[in-house]
């Protein structure tokens, strides 16, 4: 049994403590917005927070986020009340398939709350391990430039 | 969705008024299938053709018949119809069309989403859908209101009668009562309040949200989870499978054979996972599994020194080119395999209950799925609704439907709900492939620059075949398997032995003016499977082309757009693109130590020029740093969504100029994961600068005319750097030195 806060909540999970906090957020929680890209934590679809930190949950066991804060993109805003990233990302159509979206934005807020005024390289270098097949990079990084900007 | 289908009068040409719920019994004008619309009712709304609905509170939702992988076609198809309609397209709810007829490609004649045509295939069809809608609101309103329609107008969903405005749902009762006219006029292009005009993509915020559906999220009650172990080499059988060791593995629930391998099935996605891992199985030996990579190009080459070559195209006469020139050239080139590697790995979810079945998935072709989970189950058209929910990536991937077949397969076997899912190792080692090439092309130039002969030949597997082979069972659900697999048969013999399969050749000749030109074709398959990837033959004949382009500009000592521009006088379209590049590249701040490669080509009706600026480190590092692309797509729909797909095309083009190739050991897949089948990075990505020229056509190709100029650019580039010619994909510095 792992308990572990996800979105703000306390949850517990009941199964095989080393299932991948992946498979366990989506299907006993029932989050669908974080995706399952390649299992090997080398593509950024699976990014989640935990405890403030962008991580690859795809090879996260459920056991190393006891006690922990989870947040996942569902927690972060929702269509009613988006995070400025989300509102940028729409302002600048950076959308293709949409399927790395989830896991970009993940990994951009998590580079924004540590460094809110962060530049073009460092967008790069946070943002590198977040693959996006459909190629929209330059939309991605104008995204999140325009919210750094917004507090720098 | 419901599925009961309703028993209503037939209306002709007529729409229905509906009770929540209930599945449309419409009679559609010209269409022969009578069968519902799988379109689930809301209350009192009214449906006057299989793409709209129109609710009293003037909710209007737009069933969209392409389906959505990246490219935009939610928005692009919402906003032609809408044009008409007079009805801004972010204001509509867009939805994925069920499987019907009513919803077929006009270009195909069924459900099929590929070939860049979306947009340009619906461009007239939805605007007149559109049109006659608002017909017959006005003509609705005009009853209802008492005024004559000639006096009424329309404004972003409402009727206008002077200074009154009127939602479009105030008025559908009565136009449910009248016939939907026909052949309305549309308007003139320079009327256009939204087509040309850009605007946020109607999938953006579900997309930013994290809310959109893709196949993956489909979450059936009670339902398990199937993992397939395939062979490592593509096609082979088991011949002993160790089944007991993982029947005791935690969490597993059954173990069954299927067509493609062996089915894990399991309580969890975890579970099978582990049990596919530990699953001992011995394959039988297939002569796939002596290929090598090195045997597949070498066997390539020498096709083209072979006798089983046969013409694909001949236009005058290609000796006397040949003496006319004063300079002869000739160079081979090669293109590995490549897998798709959409970030979302194929899957489906299919429940079956008694007569009955319901599949989640998404696919490019709705239909075709329809058809295969017929083909397993047995169960009649009508009682399979295919829910088809946004694509994470197409490419061409998620057109050959073999994940289909297996998922009913392994539902027929276990009797519960089954959620099926690649793993990227799946999709990289037992996928489908866009097929290895070896090219020649010979040419000769006048003194004037002017090419006056041209033979490209090109050696490797054929893809339609094959897709055929894998299509024709969707198609014909009811056909039996013998004749099936002689017609797929048969069409592989016509492609290797008798006619050039279009998809192996196309862009060999078609961008310049050639008076004298020779394309040939030697088919050499080893049994990797292969299908359509994004600009599919153009992937890698451009390569070629561009790349002998480039060498011949330089033998003629001209500047290579100067010899593009010379040798397209009677390709007026590319001509003008090629004149606006110069343009462009006039005044263009070139830093030290970089280099431009410039490359064209037509695909898809779309004529795309790319200047790609590149610089190579001392250690062999290619780097691209910023990519000029000037295209003509026609009238650009919302011009936002066309750059957007030229951007996301350099970026997966650069992915196969750098990185992409599929390897074979004996027969097996030597990749498995993104560390060695890498993608472009965000710190690797170049700038894309998109100039659009509008020679005012019909939109043309728009997602994958991007891809086929960007690689012979580079290595255009890299040549202006190093003075060495790459003639290989993936570019190698070293390799090629």
């Amino acid at each position: 049994m792992i308990e572990f806060t996800l979105n703000g909540q306390p949850v517990v999970f009941h199964d095989d403590p080393n299932i991948p906090l992946l498979w366990a957020v989506r299907d006993d929680f029932k989050l669908k917005g974080s995706k399952f890209g390649c299992g090997a934590g080398l593509c950024g679809a699976c990014t989640m927070h935990v405890d403030g930190k962008a991580v690859r949950t795809c090879v996260l066991p459920v056991a190393n986020v006891a006690g922990k804060s989870v947040t996942t993109i569902e927690g972060l805003g929702n269509p009613s009340d988006m995070h400025p990233l989300q509102q940028a990302w729409v302002d600048h159509n950076v959308p293709q398939c949409g399927y790395c979206q989830s896991g970009q934005i993940m990994s951009a807020a998590a580079l924004l709350a540590q460094n809110p005024a962060a530049t073009a390289d460092d967008v790069d270098n946070a943002m590198s391990g977040n693959l996006c097949r459909c190629g929209c990079y330059p939309r991605i990084k104008a995204a999140v430039l325009s919210v750094a900007e917004e507090s720098a | 969705m419901t599925t009961q289908p309703l028993s209503r009068r037939q209306l002709l040409k007529r729409g229905a008024l509906l009770s929540g719920g209930l599945v449309v019994g419409v009679q559609l004008p010209g269409c022969s299938f009578s069968g519902p619309l799988p379109i689930e009712a809301a209350d009192e709304g009214f449906v006057p053709h299989a793409f709209l609905q129109i609710s009293p509170n003037n909710e209007i939702v737009f069933y969209c018949p392409s389906d959505e992988m990246g490219q935009g076609v939610r928005t692009g198809l919402a906003t032609l119809i809408g044009e008409e309609l007079d009805l801004h397209p972010t204001e509509m709810v867009v939805r994925s069309a069920g499987s019907h007829e009513a919803y077929a490609n006009p270009e195909f004649g069924i459900q099929l989403t590929g070939g860049s045509n979306a947009v340009r295939a619906f461009y007239t069809p939805l605007r007149q859908t559109g049109a006659d809608t608002r017909a017959l609101l006005l003509n609705a309103a005009a009853i209802d209101l008492g005024i004559p329609a000639q006096q009424l107008s329309t404004d972003n969903g409402h009727i206008v009668a002077g200074d009154q405005r009127y939602p479009y749902g105030e008025f559908i009762a009565t136009a449910a009562t009248l016939e939907l006219p026909e052949e309305t006029p549309l308007k003139p292009a320079n009327q256009f309040k939204y087509i040309g005009t850009e605007f946020t993509r109607v999938d953006a915020l579900e997309k930013s949200t994290g809310t959109a559906q893709f196949g993956i999220d489909a979450d059936i009650s009670g339902m398990v989870y199937a993992v397939v172990v395939r062979p490592p080499v593509a096609g082979a059988k088991p011949l002993k499978v160790e089944r007991e060791p993982v029947l005791a593995m935690a969490g597993i629930i059954a173990i069954t054979d299927i067509s493609s391998g062996i089915a894990v099935v399991a309580e969890r996605y975890w579970y099978a996972q582990q049990g596919a891992k530990a699953l001992q199985v011995e394959w039988e030996q297939i002569p796939l599994g002596n290929i090598d990579s090195a045997t597949v190009k070498a066997d390539l080459a020498a096709a083209l020194e072979g006798d089983d070559i046969i013409e694909a195209t001949s236009e005058g006469d290609i000796d006397a080119g040949l003496q006319a020139a004063t300079h002869q050239h000739s160079s081979d080139y090669y293109a590995p395999f490549l897998a798709h590697a959409p970030l979302e790995p194929v899957n489906a979810t299919l429940r079956i209950e008694g007569e009955r079945a319901e599949l989640w998935t998404g696919v490019q072709s709705i239909q075709a799925a329809q058809g295969l989970v017929e083909r397993v189950t047995g169960l009649a058209r009508g009682n399979i609704t295919v829910h088809n929910l946004y694509l994470g990536g197409g490419f061409g991937r998620r057109g050959t439907l073999t994940h289909i077949v297996e998922v009913a397969e392994i539902a027929m076997a276990v009797q519960k709900p089954v959620q099926l899912l690649w793993s990227r190792e799946h999709d990289i080692q037992n996928g489908l492939y866009r097929p290895a090439s070896y090219m020649r092309i010979s040419a000769g130039i006048d003194d004037t620059g002017r090419i006056t002969a041209w033979h490209a030949s090109r050696a490797g597997a054929n893809i339609t075949g094959e897709t055929m082979t894998n299509m024709l069972p969707a198609m014909f659900p009811r056909m039996p398997k013998s004749m099936l697999t002689g017609l797929a048969g048969s069409l592989d013999y016509v492609f290797s032995n008798w006619a050039v399969d279009p998809s192996s050749v196309e862009g060999l000749h078609e961008t310049y003016d050639l008076p004298n030109a020779l394309v040939t074709h030697a088919t050499v398959d080893h049994g990797l499977p292969t299908t359509f990837w994004r600009s599919v033959g153009h992937s890698y004949t451009a390569f070629a082309v561009e790349s002998m382009i480039d060498e011949l500009a330089e033998q003629a000592g001209m500047d290579p757009i100067a010899f593009r521009l010379k040798n397209t006088d009677g390709k007026p379209r590319m001509h003008r693109v090629l004149q606006r590049t110069e343009e462009l590249m006039a005044d263009y701040p070139l830093p030290e130590g970089h280099y431009l490669g410039v490359a064209c080509h037509s695909s898809f009706f779309t004529d795309v020029a790319q200047v790609a600026e590149v610089s190579v480190s001392d250690s062999g590092d290619i780097r691209v740093h910023r990519v000029t692309c000037v295209a003509d797509v026609g009238t650009a729909v919302n011009p936002d969504i066309v750059k957007a797909q030229l951007e996301g095309a350099v970026m997966f083009a650069l992915t196969a100029t750098l990185y992409g190739r599929i390897d074979l050991e004996q027969g097996a897949v030597v990749q498995s994961n993104f560390h060695d089948y890498p993608l472009l990075r965000m710190n690797e990505a170049p700038q894309v600068d998109v100039h659009l020229v509008d020679s005012g056509t019909e939109p043309t190709g728009i997602g994958e005319p991007g891809v086929p100029p960007l690689a012979p650019a580079v290595a255009n580039g890299v040549y202006r750097a190093l003075g060495k010619r790459l003639r290989t994909l993936p570019l190698r510095v070293t390799a090629n030195v």
